[in-house]
């Protein structure tokens, strides 16, 4: 049987390497953003600062923006990713719920 | 038994055997669903089904490994999927076989590196889909996606590679 061979374990390193450089080079470019966004089905429904305390109730899901960090609160969807998620500050972190199609998005 | 019975009588065996792996694909499929990968992060699964269709390349069977991939992608859409999630399992389904198929043609890598190669061409595609169809954020995803694709890849190129020491007598 053909075993393990060097050039696989080469491979698996480069692809590693190169995913732990792609992770380092995101975080230094993240920097604390200022506005949110809330969109569903593609469109807009809500855009404010960062450091606006507010709270969204959508159709499916309740959008929380509390000290300086943006959250999802609930939502009605079966795999619960979006509020696994936790609490997002940094711009072009964000939120998925794909089930109900929202988004919140740090600019 | 004249050539063209035996000729029809293996073309049977092929369609059953590549029903067979179409069902197995399938039930993968559930078994994933039942194991919360997705919580290390969207996308995150371990891609059992994967294992046929680098079972079938060792078998040096593209056609086969081809056909039962895009039978199994178009089967689970159509039982637990929507159009949505057809967009994003089809072309990373269909672009990961390619990419493998033509990696099989390096003599250097094992099937595990092909498998590995094909688990991160499948979540790179998805990214890319994602980026597009989602948002520009998905990106930050794409190194814990190229992880996941080696150690998954990783094993279940290896679990390939078993079966085909336990299966060969019968493809």
């Amino acid at each position: 049987m053909k075993k393990l061979k060097k050039a696989d374990i080469i491979l698996a390193m480069c692809l590693i390497i190169a995913a732990f450089a792609l992770f380092i080079t995101f975080y230094l470019f993240k920097t604390s953003g200022k506005k949110v966004i809330v969109r569903q089905n593609n469109k807009t429904v809500y855009s404010g600062l960062l450091s606006n305390d507010n709270q969204i109730n959508l159709k499916h899901n309740t959008v929380v923006i509390k000290d300086n960090k943006a959250y999802m609160k609930c939502a009605d969807c079966k795999n619960q990713i979006c509020v696994k998620t936790g609490k997002i500050s940094k711009s072009g972190e964000t939120v998925v719920c794909l089930p109900n199609k929202v988004i919140i998005e740090i600019e | 038994m004249s050539s063209k019975q035996s000729d029809n009588r293996n073309r049977v065996t092929a369609v059953c055997i590549y029903a067979l792996f179409c069902c197995a694909c399938l039930i993968f499929g559930y078994v994933e669903s039942v194991i919360p990968t997705t919580l290390i992060a969207p996308g995150v699964k371990l891609g059992l089904s994967n294992s046929v269709a680098i079972l079938l390349l060792i078998n040096k069977d593209i056609k086969g490994a081809f056909a039962v991939n895009t039978a199994r992608i178009l089967l689970s859409a159509l039982l637990f999927g929507s159009p949505f999630s057809l967009l994003f399992s089809l072309t990373a389904g269909v672009i990961s076989i390619i990419v493998s198929a033509l990696s099989f043609k390096i003599k250097a890598l094992s099937p595990i590196g092909v498998s590995i190669i094909g688990a991160v061409t499948h979540n790179i595609v998805q990214i890319i889909i994602a980026c597009f169809v989602v948002s520009l954020g998905c990106v930050y995803y794409l190194p814990i996606l190229v992880v996941s694709g080696v150690v998954t890849g990783g094993a279940i190129g290896f679990l390939a590679m078993l079966l085909f020491e336990k299966l060969k007598k019968i493809l």
